[in-house]
């Protein structure tokens, strides 16, 4: 039986490379998952206490058959844990802990949807659009990189990085279009017809700054906005309080923890 | 020797709490116990200790709260929870129902607020115990007031009692010069058990952009990092007094959980172990029991308090 609820499983890398930027890794795990885009892994795989902590990485892909399943991750270095992940070969155990948080919203009938990515962030929204294409909702994607070799390679791009599909901006011109992607969201949504904007969803992962950008572009045109945000997490299954973020509630702000009541978020309901 | 079935006896006593092994999780590392149950059936364990209850719900600290740090991390929660009304109301009778033994951690900013709790939980049936939190580093009021001396944690530590007919265990500050005389201060003022130790005051701080790792600039440390210090602790406690001594403190495994029983230890308490592998207490319980196998023991008791120095 496909599993839906959280479970910690032993899991063995089947295989895992990257150029440098962004890694890829498949892993086998005892069971097949049943998940929704956006939902995310607390992954471990180093020997030792240090570091001492999992780390969160959005489920990228799932696959298997009766007994047997599969996940992949795509995940970019930025630090000691994930040095140690990319350092790690096919046959390496790898300790997962998943899929926990909620998903993306992908249920409202007839939408248009933009999945928005910073940096290494679309490995958070490209999941959806494997949904999306399967309901044959219409999708464009967004994704900002500092140049063009922080963009992943085309062929993981949803709809194979058609220009008027996916858009690529880079800060520095080297690709695609030129500046921020906020700023492509931004001038791709002074073009849209009345009626589109009106049927219009943005689904949105990446830097903090970038999130609360596309919330105050979005929100005062009454376009929903759903934020996957990357808190720094301790266990990921909500028992530690430690992941949280500022949120509406009423008059008074509240802390909600990222990993249990998001990490996707009504863009309207946070603080940022 | 094993007994009849086979199997090594667990079986631990708290004072006059029966637990069926000797692991517990650790306050603040296990939500209420519910979010436990997609891994386990959490009846399994010795207890549960739930996330720090205060009388009203309480928000906690601004984020950042928690911060990695070499086989530890410091924590600066702010004791966020939903308060001990919501906990009465919506979590005990699914605590019940899934047969768990579980105790209460609570903690107030007056001596009042800490009276209050604990009489409200008095008739909650299914409770074993209340476990004192006289010692949270990361809220100004969260008991470190009454936890860090002797005296403070006497008059807190009577107080409670007079208010409660539960048993009553009260965690202590490793923040302390002498631990021998705040835990004898607590078994004076009528305690029933001794839990220790919470974390260790640490702070991180970042040498480029100059700024503290946590919103609170200091924080609790946890995790394998504090474990000799912890074990230390818990030996000098287990010389200090005549009430269970329960021992916390970067336990990971069970050979971990072993050493803390060695020293003397009654029980014992996994936090942050949870985090990286929700399945560490259950693993430890095994491990517990597949060693008393290999030594030949047919008792916990046969193996608890036998260090030889
Ligand atoms: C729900 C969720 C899903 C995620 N999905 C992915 C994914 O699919 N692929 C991917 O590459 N990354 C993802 N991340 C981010 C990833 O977890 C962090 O990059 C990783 O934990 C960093 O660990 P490290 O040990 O390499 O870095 P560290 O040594 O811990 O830190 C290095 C630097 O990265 C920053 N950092 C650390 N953790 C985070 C974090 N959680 N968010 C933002 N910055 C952080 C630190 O502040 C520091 O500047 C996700 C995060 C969350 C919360
Ligand atoms: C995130 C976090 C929250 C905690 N919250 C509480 C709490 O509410 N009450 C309490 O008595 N101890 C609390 N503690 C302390 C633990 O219960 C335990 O004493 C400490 O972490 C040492 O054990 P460990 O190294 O196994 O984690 C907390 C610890 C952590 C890491
Ligand atoms: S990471 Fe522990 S509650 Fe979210």
């Amino acid at each position: 039986m496909p599993f839906r609820r959280p479970r910690f499983v032993n899991g063995r890398i089947l295989h895992n490379g990257g150029n440098g930027i962004f890694y890829r890794m498949e892993v086998s795990i005892p069971d097949r998952i049943e998940f929704l885009p956006g939902q995310f892994a607390m992954v471990s795989g180093w020997p030792g206490n240090d570091p001492l902590l999992p780390r969160p990485l959005a489920i990228f892909r799932a696959g298997g058959a009766r007994g047997k399943g599969t996940v992949e991750f795509v995940y970019k270095v930025v630090g000691r844990g994930t040095a140690l992940l990319s350092g790690l070969h096919g046959g390496d155990p790898l300790q997962i802990t998943l899929p926990l948080g909620n998903g993306f919203d992908l249920g409202r009938e007839d939408r248009i949807w933009w999945l928005v990515g910073g940096g290494v962030g679309f490995s958070t929204v490209f999941p959806a659009a494997v949904v999306l294409e399967e309901q044959r909702a219409a999708f464009e994607v967004f994704l900002g990189a500092r140049s063009r070799d922080q963009l992943p390679p085309r062929e993981w791009v949803p709809g194979g990085g058609t220009p008027g599909r996916a858009h690529l901006c880079t800060d520095d011109g080297t690709a695609g279009f030129f500046g921020r992607v906020t700023d492509a969201v931004r001038e791709r949504m002074d073009r849209l017809k009345a009626t589109e904007r009106a049927r219009l969803s943005i689904l949105a992962c990446g830097p903090r700054e970038m999130l609360r950008e596309i919330a105050e572009l979005a929100v005062p045109l009454e376009v929903p906005v759903q934020a996957s945000l990357e808190n720094h997490m301790a266990c990921g299954f909500g028992v530690c309080w430690g992941c949280v973020t500022a949120v509406r509630d009423g008059e008074k702000t509240a802390y909600r923890r990222v990993c249990k009541e998001g990490p996707v978020f009504d863009a309207r309901e946070v603080v940022w | 020797m094993v007994n009849a079935a086979g199997t090594p006896d667990l079986t631990s006593r708290v004072g006059s709490v029966v637990l069926k092994n000797p692991v517990m999780s650790a306050s603040g590392t296990f939500g209420y116990g519910l979010e436990f149950t997609p891994f386990y059936d959490i009846s399994r364990l010795g207890a549960v200790i739930v996330k720090g209850l205060s009388l009203l719900p309480t928000p906690g600290n601004a984020p950042q709260r928690i911060v990695e740090t070499p086989a530890g991390m410091l924590n600066a929660i702010g004791l966020q929870n939903i308060g001990v009304e919501r906990f009465v109301r919506d979590v005990v009778p699914r605590l019940a129902d899934a047969g768990a033994t579980y105790v209460a951690n609570i903690y107030g900013r007056t001596i009042e607020e800490y009276e209050e709790v604990a009489r409200r939980l008095s008739g909650v049936a299914s409770l074993a115990a209340i476990e004192l939190n006289a010692s949270c580093p990361n809220v100004k009021e969260g008991g470190i007031a009454f936890g860090s001396n002797p005296e403070g944690l006497s008059g807190l530590t009577r107080r409670v009692r007079e208010a409660t007919g539960k048993p009553l265990w009260v965690k202590l500050s490793p923040n302390v010069s002498d631990i021998g005389s705040v835990a004898r201060a607590a078994e004076d003022a009528g305690a029933d058990a001794v839990t220790l130790i919470n974390t260790i005051v640490g702070m991180a701080v970042d040498c480029r952009t100059r700024r503290p790792g946590l919103s609170n600039v200091t924080g609790g440390l946890s995790g394998p990092a504090i474990k000799p210090v912890a074990l230390r602790m818990v030996w000098e406690a287990c010389k200090a007094v005549r009430i269970p001594v329960i021992g916390i403190g970067g336990i990971q495994s069970a050979e971990d959980a072993l050493e803390f029983l060695l020293v003397g230890a009654a029980a014992v308490q996994v936090g942050t172990a949870n985090f990286r592998n929700p399945n560490a207490c259950v693993e430890i319980i095994d491990g517990i029991r597949a060693f008393l196998v290999r030594e030949r023991l047919a008792h916990l008791d046969d193996y608890r308090g036998t260090l030889r120095i």
